[in-house]
Formats: structure tokens, C-alpha cells, sequence
């Protein structure tokens, strides 16, 4: 059965990005204008209902997030969009924000409606100024054509979106971290309880959530619940983004449902390995997630396949790796990343994160000993489940999965002193004449 | 009161280059008053960031006048504004080049042959990461993942502008054409081109 | 009050509700280490090293952050929670500098002692340490006029980030760069300005932020006593305790080596300002007045003879005759400050009544400085305008005091009577500091040599313009050398204990002024400063408890080692109490089985 993209259906066609686009083939804001008749109540049972579950990378049930927000208070409520896209291997939130700006704003707005807030943040990148530019300009409109503002649609509802632009700092993507941010300190997290749904922005109830899963507001409210979750496995429902990089040969964000089996993704969709050499990893869900062998090809890009297969759907960043990758190499690759994006406020992630770069930098050189490895293996597991936020699992993750599933690499780079693969193909491959 | 000696060690601590005296221009205040409208009138801190940007576009890089500047109109501690600018990497506290290129080395673009464009970008502009040519004119910068994973390597000139897919072999060629033309010279990012938008 | 009922390592333990399980611990004598949390500041929840087990949670918590619930069991000696926890303790300390020997925190260093307890028996770590401005001594940086910073030591629990925001107002400490490469600054290096800076040494857990005034100047195996007191330098009263170092009799410099800031949530919180935490020099310092003086013959030609030293015996004679003649014609005055103590103003208000009779209060002015201090708006310690500790004892005694705490002393009428001649002679009380505690009293020592004053009796502790000026100079005791009573400015009676003896031959005031009104035949029956005060709680109304108040007498160093940081006294009160010293007796490792670990080498359960 071939899957019908509904996300990302337009965004090659020219202009797919302006509101007269929007208006004409996507039934543009009609999901607004029934929400708006809706009661919030209704709206967020509509959401559980359709069981759409976050889509920044935790795969939380999003209706759930927004019943927890606190109803019975004073204070102004908040809809946080996290557009901070950080998560490495991971790119689809640009693609929606930049070529179907219209769809994330009438989410915003839905989303505004269903918690009682009155004002939505889409924290964005900094590094996404061209996105950020289309995006202010579709919201500029959208205000102009009575979608956004005061009285929207003459419902008596006021909703106002702003861009809030980051300016580099992966951290900003855990969601408390998001909210200092945009309260203009460092994105840093917060000790959780309180949650944002209690005492999030400015200390305000506050739903966090990601562009993609704003933008799969609207097709809820329009064509229901049901048909969401008929789309892909039990409680995996709704269409799905993936973001494909690495050594395939179409590397690109698809659209399918979450029925579609990675090696689908990765062969048919992506085009297969480039000079269909062997596929020797995958990274299913942004670096932070486990590795998993071209055995497991077979599963379902689903939160609960891939999760049961070991590893996690996270982000949907899929990152492709041929026979010629280093895994040793990679761990120090993303632990340089980590590294250097670690935001320094809790110990172990601040230390360990360090620490283990400076350990495989030195394993990687051929310099290591066989104690080294024990010891990534040990400052690994000090730091998994001892820090403030997610980003200390993550950290460590790359680590552990490596020496889970390619510990004779390690032990060769401390044997021979030096790598034991062939030549290195990133060094030698003419990789252009792919493109 | 006199504690103990008077000298004393200096910090190590590189420390922001001193500029002139800095103050919004007419146009980068209407711009700042306008934003900071979006938080509510309590929270001006929110529009910290913006109030950054506005003062490195003005500045080229934030002068201690710069983030004094900032402080005096968010209101708060010229510290809490430090402590900000040296959190987040897209901000400079000493001037940088015309161009400043960044260059992502995580792990997608790093698949596809990142770190020979570094090197090639080094060999070529005669400059290590982080370093600025003599002329001014290139900044060199190593940067974490810029989220256009599926079109490595990826570049970001500026905080504004992208470059895409960057063979090793055409950085000469690439860093030419950018000298000659300008930011002309970029591919911005393919989905604009994709999508038709000019 | 409600409160909540939970199970910290098989015991009951039951705390108010809102507390935090990391409180109920402490309360309960349960050692847990922590470094990012102060009871003082908000909680961050960032050191990591507080982690515990609580049943029905899927992973470690942090203590500090969750709050107690009632049915609550947490463990802190489960094999998870201590070996996470030394697994944080190594992380804290891969890049910590081994320099205890040299550190003025060694030996009252909750990272040395909490990791001596809890951490690992050695570090893993083969990597050269992170060093920010230098090794050794040289890493130790300016940071504003009354600290130094070492940012090697620095663990960034962020405790001084936050002190400043939220007590001080101010956010002048920040943290820059990010992840591994963080570090405390101030912006572009300026250091920290600010009245209350001192605290910052107090909440830092580790060596990084010290002051100046302490640095380099004792270890606390050298401060074998411990006083608590009060300060008394303004009208708030802060709780503090006084440290004493020990030295030979030979040694040269002060027995006072430091204050810091006792907890009293009623008054000074966890804090104290600069002033009362460095103002303390003068006490054993050259100016210091160690001797009564006079001038050499009777009479108001005297103003030409030399002041000199002499001894109380020769003086009190002198001073009876001088003060019944002056006495005869009606024309004199007292003037004491309201650095003054209770037992102090009472005698002289009863010297007073004896010698002027019905007219006594109106001879008697009472006097102190007020300066507004240049504080943050925001500041949650607000440091008081008044700079004397009493204005409201001396407003209960009946004394007039005018606006009170409100304002400055008004001391205009004296000097016209003064001036005019209409006051003839006039006893000073000042036992304050250099600059004194009456403001600009130049007109006094003016008058004094123009003659319109043909007496002036100066009781003091240091030499001034005015002692210069004074026929007789009775040396008195500053409020560390005697046990007495202020009324702070909240009508609150406190006690400052009496930490160090007068030096030389000065006497504790009220003494002083019981021996001037014996030789003048006033029956004062006072042996003690006890029997003023059992005498003052007797005649006045709301001082019934004065004379139950406790004055403290030094408590050995040893007790005070196991407070690890001054600021913290609450943590010893409750936190130790109850265990013997624990060096080298691993406790918390009681009841694990001997096992060795795969990856963190414990040290053995001993």
C-alpha cells in the first residue's frame, strides 16, 4: 500500500510555503476553524485519542502532556514549540518549518486553544536565520488574514506566535533547558519536579512541544483521531518524518508511516548504500540512541519496535554507516560533540563527558591501554543515570553501545596501536559522484 | 580597610576585546523595543538574545561596552549578560572576519569527508580552526551539528547564510568564488532552490 | 504544623511537610553529602553527590531536590546510592588540585571531608588536571576587594551564582564558557563588590572563593577556641561567632582571627556583612588603649600637660576630686554611645540618678552614627543605617533617642550647651571602634582646648581625637571582651559572650563606671556583669529573660572540625552530634557487604 505523505506532500512544489498555497491544497487552516468550534476539553481528548506521541525524541503521548497542564491558576499559560533541532542526524523540523511554515502555525494556534494559552514560542535555532526569516513572514501574514491576533476567525480567541531565535547550544532542546533559554539565561536544565506543565515558562504552566508534532495537530482536528492512528502500528499511530544521512545515496527527511521497516527506509526510500557497499551500523534515532546491526533491518520504525530491538526511535535521525566506519572513531566523533554541548551544570555529565573524549581520543590514536577501556566502560556507566537531564545518557550512550557491539575494535586499536580497517573511506571516497 | 598585600596575580581568563563606546543605532533600538514587546513587561530578559544579535550585527562582535549596553536595556548585571554571550556559541567577544565559516564536523557531515574541508579550508585561507586571516576577511570555525545532516558537509557562513554539500576538492575553488562574489557564491540551502523561492 | 512521617535507612524519621529529604537526613543525624545545596539559597540540584534510593523510584534521586512524602523509604547506604555516589565524588575530583596542604579550607573542607567518607579510595584519573590562571598559588586571582578566587578548586556548585542573585540582589558573579570549560567570573574581572562579599567564602564548599582578610593566616587546627557572639557594630544584631587562634606568648598579632556568621533565621539568616566580618582589627590593634591615662596637675591649666599613662589607683583619686568639683557647679554632662550595653547604660543611668538627681536623664545624651550603605534594592540582607547596636535599649531605659533607628543622633542641643558653656564638664562613654560611634564630635575636643569645657573624661577602647584632647582617658573593653546585652533594632535582647580578655589593664565599662561611682559614694552593688544584669531584669519591664540568657565560652577546635564550613554550625548542631568524629571510620559503609566493586575502588569497611 503505498503511504500518502501529508506532511511533507508539497514541500517540492514552488511556493509550498505561502499561505495562498497553504489555503489551496492543504485545506489550509481548516483545522483551526473546527478547533475553534470545539471545547479545549474535547480537543485534548481528541489528541489522546489519536495517540500521537511526541515526536522530539522521548515519544511522550502529547495529549497527556497537555491534560497535565495546570488549569486552576491565575497565571498566563504557555505554548513552547521546540524548533531548536539540534539532535545530530536530525533535520525535519527544517523541512517542515521551511517549506510548510503555514502548517506549524495553525498548530500553534490549535495547540494555544486546546491548553488556554495565549501565546506560543517557537524557539528556533539560531543557526536556522533562513528558516526563521520565511517563518516570521508566513506569521506576519497569517496575522494579516485573521489567523493569528486578536478574535481569531471571530471566535472571540486571541493567539499570538513569536519566533524566538536560540543561538547555539544543543542543550536548548531539552525542554526546561529550552524554557531558561527563552527566559534569556544559559540553556540550562532545571530539576524536574516541577514540570513545565505546572511551573514552566516564567514559572507559568507550559506545554513543550516539537514542530513535528504541532504540525500533526491540525490533520488530527481535520480528519480525526481514527484516521491518525490507522495510519502505522498500534500506538504508533500518525505519519512520521525520517531524517536519513550517512553513506546512502538519497539522503533526505521521507515521510511514512511507522509500519515501514528501516531497511525500507534505508533501500528504498533512501536509495540503498552508496556504492552498495555493506551497511555496517545504523543509528535509528539521533546520535544519542543506540546502534543497532544490519540484522535488525527488519524492524519497524516504530517507537516500540525499535525500542524493543534494543535501541530507540528518539528523533528519527537515522544515520547510516558502510563497512568502512571506525566505530571507535565514531564514539569519539560524537563525543566531541557531547563534549562540547554539555552544558556544565550537573558533575558527572560536566566531568565524564570530558573525560571520555579525552579516553577514546587517546584509544583512537592507538596510544590507549587495555585499562582504557574498562575505564570508558566504567565513566560510562558513573554518568548514565546520575545526571540532571537526558543529555548524560546520551553522552554516554555512543560509548556504550560501541563497546557493546564492536569491542574488538577498541581492543584492536589498543593491540595494533593503530586502526585495523581497511584505509579509511571517509579519507579516500570521491563521495560527490553520488550526489 | 587593608587585608593583605596589594597585588596580587592577574586572571588568566581571556577576556572580551575592549572596543569603543557602544550604543544602539536608532534603527537597532526601534528594533530591540519592538521584540522586547513579545514577553511579557516583566521578563525583558527574554529578549537578551535578540538584544545580542542586534549589538554583534551592529559591532561585528560584543565589547564589554556592547554587552554593557545590552545589560543597562534588559536590565540586569552586565555578569548575567557574560554569562549568557559565553554560553551560546553563535556570539563573538573578539572581532572576527568578514566571512566566518563554520564548518560541521559532527558526525553526518563528518561521514562525508568533513574534516578534509577543514583542512583544506585551513591550508587554503593559511589559517588554523579559530583563527582569523591577517586581512580580515576569513574566520575559520569547527561547529556541531547544524541540522542539514542529509546534505554534508555542511557549511554556515556568517550566523545567515549556508553552504551545502562541499567536496574537499572544490574548497579552492569555493573560498575564490566567496572572495569574488560574495555571499552570491553560496548554495543556501537546496530547499529554498528546490522550492523555487529565489 | 503538618508533617510527614518517611524511612531513612530502617528509621522513622518524621520532618515537617515541605522539607526535603536531604533535610529530613540532616535533621535526623543521617549523613548525606551535598555540595550545591545551602539551606540559605535556592536549590539547584546540579553537585549530583546527595543521590539516595527511594522505593518505587526507577532511578537515584537527588535528596536535595525531592520532597519528603509521608510512607517515603529512602536508603542512603543501598550498593547503587554509594556506589553512584562515589562515582560522583571521583568526577568532582579529576580536576580538583591536590593542594590541601596549602589550602586555607583544608581541615574545614566539606570536599575534603565528604570525600573522604564517601568518595573513592583513588582516582582513575591519568590525565593532567584542568588548570585555569596557573598552578599552585598562582591560580589564586584577584576577585574584588575583600576576596580571592582559585578556579581550580572550583567544583561550580554555583552556590556563590546564586548567593549573589538572590541574598546579595546583585548578580555580579556569572558562569562563562560552558560544559568542562566553565568558570566562575565576574564580569570582565572587576571581583566582587558588594557589602556582604565575605559570605562568599562561607558558602563556598571547596578553596576557590576566599577572603583576602583570611587568607594565608591560620589553619583551623590552629583556632582552638570558638565563641558564639553577636556583633554589635550596627542595629541588626547578627549572630556570629568569633574565632580565636591560638599562639604562644611570644607570638606577635591577634588572638581574633576571624568572624562568621552564626544561624539565626530571626535575624541575620545564614549571613553577616562585611563590616562586622572585617571590622574587628582594631580591637587588638596599636591604637588600642591599654592603660588609663591623665594629665600631670588639677585644674584647667592641666590642658597643657601631657597626657600619660598612669595607673587606675593614681587616677580615681584624680577623677573623684575633678568630677565632685565639676559636679558642684551644676554643670555636667554625660555622653554615651549606643554602642553602650544594657548593663553599661543601667549603671550609668542609676550613677546618673545618684549624682544629678531628678535632672539626670536630661543630663545624659546618648549618641551613634547612622550611614545609609550603598546596598542593591533587590538585596534580601539589608544592612542596617544605624551603626550601633543599642538605640532601643537605651530607648527602654528612658533615654531619649529621638527617631530612633530611624536616623543619626541628635547631638545639636549639647554642642550649643557646650559651646555656650553651659555644660562645663563631660564624661564620654565610647567603647566603639577607630572612627568612634558619636560622628563628627571634633567640637568636643575643640571645646576642650578653647576652654569652654574645663573637663573632659573620655572612656574608650583606642586613642581618637578626642582622647587626645581628654584629661582623663579610662580604658574600656570593646563587646568581644565582655558578656553583655544589646537591644536590636527589632526590640530583640541578645547576648555577646565575651570571646577575649581586655589587654592590659582596661576594664569591661560597666566595671569602670561602678568604681567611678564608689569613690564618688555611690552605692553600686554589682560584683559581676551578672549582677547588673539580675538588678536590670528586676527594675525593667520586657527584660524579665536578660538575665537567662546564655553567654558562651570558647568551645574547643575539635568540635568545630567537624563543622566543615563555618556557615554550616546548623549542620554540626544537627548533623554530628550524635556520631562521634568519623575519620577514618567509614559509617556509611556500615551494613554493605565486603565486596569488591568492578569499577570504583571503595576503600575498605573498616
Amino acid at each position: 500500500m503505498a503511504y500518502e505523505p501529508v506532511l511533507t506532500k508539497f514541500v517540492n512544489e514552488p511556493n509550498s510555503y505561502t499561505l495562498d498555497f497553504y489555503l489551496k491544497h492543504q485545506r489550509g487552516y481548516e483545522g483551526l476553524r473546527k478547533a475553534l468550534t470545539l471545547q479545549p476539553n474535547d480537543l485534548i481528548e481528541q489528541v489522546k485519542a489519536s495517540g500521537l506521541r511526541g515526536r522530539g525524541g522521548a515519544g511522550f503521548p502529547t495529549g497527556m502532556k497537555w491534560q497535565f497542564v495546570l488549569k486552576d491558576t491565575p497565571k498566563p499559560k504557555y505554548i513552547c514549540c521546540n524548533a531548536d533541532e539540534s539532535e545530530p542526524g536530525t533535520f525535519k523540523d527544517h523541512v517542515l518549518m521551511e517549506r510548510n511554515p503555514h502548517l506549524l502555525i495553525e498548530g500553534c494556534a490549535i495547540s494555544c486553544y486546546a491548553i488556554g494559552a495565549k501565546v506560543a514560542y517557537i524557539y528556533i535555532r539560531g543557526e536556522f536565520f533562513h528558516v526563521q526569516e520565511i517563518l516570521e513572514a508566513e506569521i506576519d501574514k497569517a496575522y494579516k488574514a485573521g489567523y493569528l491576533g486578536k478574535n481569531i476567525l471571530g471566535s472571540g480567541f486571541d493567539c499570538d506566535v513569536y519566533v524566538h531565535r536560540g543561538a547555539g547550544a544543543y542543550e536548548a532542546g531539552e525542554e526546561t533547558a529550552l524554557i531558561e533559554s527563552l527566559e534569556g539565561k544559559r540553556a540550562q536544565p532545571r530539576i524536574k519536579p516541577p514540570f513545565p506543565a505546572v511551573a514552566g515558562l516564567y514559572q507559568c504552566p507550559t506545554a513543550v512541544n516539537n514542530v513535528e508534532t504541532l504540525c500533526n495537530v491540525p490533520l488530527i482536528v481535520m480528519n480525526g483521531a481514527e484516521w491518525f492512528s490507522s495510519i502505522g502500528p498500534e500506538k504508533n499511530g500518525g505519519p512520521k518524518l525520517f531524517c536519513i544521512s550517512g553513506h546512502v545515496k538519497r539522503p533526505g527527511v521521507y515521510e511514512a508511516s511507522m509500519h515501514t521497516t528501516l531497511r525500507e527506509l534505508i533501500y528504498e526510500q533512501a536509495g540503498g548504500m552508496i556504492d552498495e557497499r555493506p551497511l555496517k551500523a545504523v543509528i535509528p534515532g539521533g546520535s544519542s540512541v543506540p546502534i543497532l546491526l544490519p540484522e535488525q533491518l527488519d524492524t519497524p520504525a516504530s517507537f516500540d519496535h525499535i525500542q524493543k530491538a534494543g535501541s530507540l526511535l528518539g528523533s528519527a535521525g537515522l544515520i547510516v554507516m558502510n563497512d568502512s566506519v571506525c566505530m571507535v572513531w565514531l564514539a569519539m566523533n560524537l563525543l566531541h560533540f557531547y563534549r562540547h554541548e554539555s552544558c556544565g551544570k550537573c558533575t558527572p555529565c560536566r566531568e565524564g563527558s570530558d573525560w571520555l573524549f579525552k579516553l577514546l581520543r587517546r584509544v583512537e590514536a592507538g596510544e590507549g591501554q587495555p585499562k582504557d577501556l574498562d575505564l570508558l566502560f566504567g565513566v560510562s556507566n558513573n554518568i548514565v543515570g546520575k545526571t540532571l537531564c537526558a543529555f548524560g545518557d546520551a553522552a554516554a550512550t555512543p560509548v556504550l553501545t560501541t563497546m557493546k557491539l564492536f569491542r574488538h575494535e577498541y581492543e584492536a586499536h589498543v593491540r595494533e596501536g593503530r586502526c585495523t580497517l581497511p584505509a579509511s573511506w571517509r579519507a579516500e571516497h570521491p563521495i560527490f559522484a553520488a550526489h | 580597610m587593608d587585608y593583605a598585600p596589594a597585588r596580587f596575580h592577574a586572571s588568566a581568563r581571556k577576556l572580551a576585546e575592549q572596543g569603543g563606546d557602544f550604543a544602539y543605532t536608532p534603527e537597532n533600538q526601534a528594533k530591540f523595543d519592538a521584540v522586547v514587546q513579545r514577553y511579557p513587561a516583566d521578563q525583558r530578559k527574554s529578549a537578551i538574545l535578540y538584544a545580542l544579535y542586534l549589538a554583534q550585527g551592529q559591532q561585528g562582535y560584543l565589547s564589554p561596552a556592547a554587552m554593557s549596553h545590552v545589560a543597562h536595556h534588559i536590565r540586569c548585571t552586565a555578569a548575567e549578560v557574560e554569562d549568557v554571550v559565553s554560553y551560546y556559541t553563535m556570539f563573538f567577544t573578539k572581532p572576527v572576519g568578514k566571512y566566518v565559516i563554520n564548518v560541521c564536523r559532527t558526525l553526518s557531515c563528518a561521514l562525508l569527508g568533513a574534516e578534509r574541508v577543514t583542512e583544506q579550508l585551513s591550508e587554503v585561507l593559511g589559517i588554523a580552526p579559530g583563527e582569523t586571516d591577517p586581512t580580515g576577511t576569513f574566520t575559520l570555525l569547527e561547529v556541531e551539528c547544524l541540522g542539514a545532516c542529509d546534505r554534508g558537509p555542511v557549511l554556515m557562513i556568517n550566523d545567515t547564510d549556508w553552504h551545502e554539500r562541499l567536496a574537499p576538492e572544490n574548497v579552492r575553488t569555493f573560498v575564490d568564488d566567496l572572495r569574488t562574489r560574495g555571499v552570491g557564491a553560496l548554495t543556501g540551502c537546496h530547499l529554498h532552490k528546490e522550492g523555487g523561492k529565489t | 504544623m503538618d508533617s510527614v512521617t518517611l524511612t531513612i535507612d530502617g528509621r522513622p524519621v518524621t520532618v515537617a511537610k515541605g522539607k526535603t529529604v536531604l533535610q529530613a537526613a540532616i535533621e535526623s543525624g543521617i549523613s548525606v553529602p551535598y555540595y550545591c545545596y545551602h539551606p540559605g539559597i535556592s536549590i539547584d540540584g546540579s553537585c549530583r553527590v546527595c543521590v539516595v534510593k527511594i522505593e518505587k523510584m526507577p532511578k537515584l534521586q537527588t535528596s536535595c531536590s525531592t520532597l519528603c512524602a509521608d510512607g517515603m523509604v529512602v536508603s542512603t547506604r543501598d550498593r547503587d546510592v554509594v556506589e553512584a555516589r562515589a562515582g560522583v565524588f571521583e568526577f568532582l575530583l579529576i580536576n580538583h588540585p591536590l593542594d590541601c596542604p596549602v589550602c586555607d579550607k583544608g581541615g574545614e573542607c566539606p570536599l575534603q571531608d565528604f570525600s573522604y567518607t564517601f568518595g573513592p579510595a583513588e582516582s582513575r584519573m591519568d590525565f593532567p588536571r584542568r588548570v585555569f590562571d596557573g598552578e599552585g598559588v598562582k591560580a589564586d586571582v584577584d576577585f574584588g576587594p575583600t576576596l580571592m578566587l582559585n578556579r581550580n578548586r572550583c567544583i561550580l556548585c554555583t552556590r556563590c551564582v546564586r548567593f549573589m542573585k538572590e541574598i546579595d540582589g546583585d548578580a555580579q558573579i556569572g558562569i562563562v564558557d560552558r560544559g568542562y570549560g566553565s568558570e566562575i567570573a565576574t564580569f570582565q574581572e572587576q571581583g566582587v563588590h558588594s557589602l556582604i562579599s565575605g559570605n562568599l567564602m562561607d558558602v563556598c564548599p571547596v578553596g576557590a572563593i576566599l577572603t583576602k582578610d583570611y587568607r594565608f593566616k591560620s589553619r583551623p587546627w590552629d583556632n582552638p577556641g570558638v565563641v558564639d557572639t553577636i556583633c554589635t557594630l550596627c542595629s541588626k544584631g547578627c549572630n556570629t561567632s568569633a574565632w580565636l587562634k591560638a599562639k604562644p606568648e611570644w607570638a606577635r598579632g591577634s588572638r581574633l582571627i576571624r568572624m562568621t556568621p552564626r544561624y539565626n533565621p530571626d535575624v541575620n539568616g545564614y549571613w553577616m556583612c562585611d563590616i562586622g566580618r572585617f571590622n574587628y582589627h582594631w580591637i587588638e590593634g596599636e591604637n588600642r588603649l591599654r592603660r588609663p591615662m591623665m594629665r600631670g596637675s588639677a585644674g584647667s591649666a592641666a590642658q597643657a600637660a601631657p597626657l600619660e599613662a598612669s595607673a587606675w589607683h593614681d587616677v580615681q583619686p584624680r577623677l573623684r576630686d575633678r568630677l565632685q568639683e565639676a559636679g558642684s557647679g551644676g554643670a555636667f554632662h554625660f555622653l554615651a554611645s549606643a554602642h553602650a550595653s544594657m548593663e553599661e547604660l543601667f549603671v550609668l543611668k542609676q550613677l546618673a540618678e545618684a549624682l544629678l538627681g531628678g535632672d539626670a536623664m536630661k543630663s545624659v545624651s546618648i549618641g551613634w552614627e547612622a550611614t545609609e550603605k550603598p546596598q542593591p534594592a533587590t538585596t534580601k540582607f539589608k544592612v542596617p543605617v544605624t551603626d550601633a547596636p543599642n538605640v532601643n535599649g537605651a530607648r527602654d531605659l528612658g533615654f531619649a533617642v529621638g527617631r530612633g533607628n530611624e536616623g543619626p543622633a541628635d547631638l545639636s542641643g549639647l554642642r550649643k550647651a557646650v559651646e555656650a558653656g553651659t555644660v562645663k564638664a563631660l564624661y564620654v562613654i565610647d567603647p566603639a571602634g577607630p572612627k568612634g560611634s558619636l560622628g563628627d564630635i571634633s567640637w568636643i575636643a575643640a571645646a576642650r582646648r578653647s576652654g569652654a569645657l574645663s573637663l573632659l573624661v573620655v572612656q574608650a577602647v583606642v586613642t581618637s581625637e578626642l582622647t587626645e584632647a581628654a584629661d582623663f582617658v579610662l580604658p574600656g573593653s570593646a563587646w568581644v571582651e565582655k558578656d553583655a546585652i544589646y537591644t536590636n533594632d527589632q526590640g530583640r535582647v541578645q547576648a555577646a559572650s565575651r570571646a577575649i580578655a581586655p589587654p592590659g589593664e582596661a576594664l569591661e565599662d560597666w566595671q569602670i563606671l561602678v568604681n567611678v561611682g564608689r569613690s564618688l559614694g555611690v552605692a553600686l552593688p554589682y560584683e559581676s556583669s551578672g549582677d547588673v544584669r539580675r538588678a536590670l531584669a528586676a527594675a525593667m519591664t520586657g527584660y524579665s529573660e536578660a538575665e537567662r540568657l546564655a553567654f558562651m565560652r570558647p568551645v574547643p577546635a575539635s568540635t568545630w572540625m567537624q563543622a566543615s564550613n563555618p556557615s554550616e554550625r546548623w549542620k554540626w548542631d544537627f548533623l554530628f552530634q550524635d556520631l562521634p568524629p568519623t575519620k577514618g571510620h567509614n559509617v556509611q559503609m556500615e551494613g554493605l557487604p565486603a565486596q569488591a566493586t568492578p569499577f570504583i575502588p571503595l576503600k575498605p569497611v573498616q
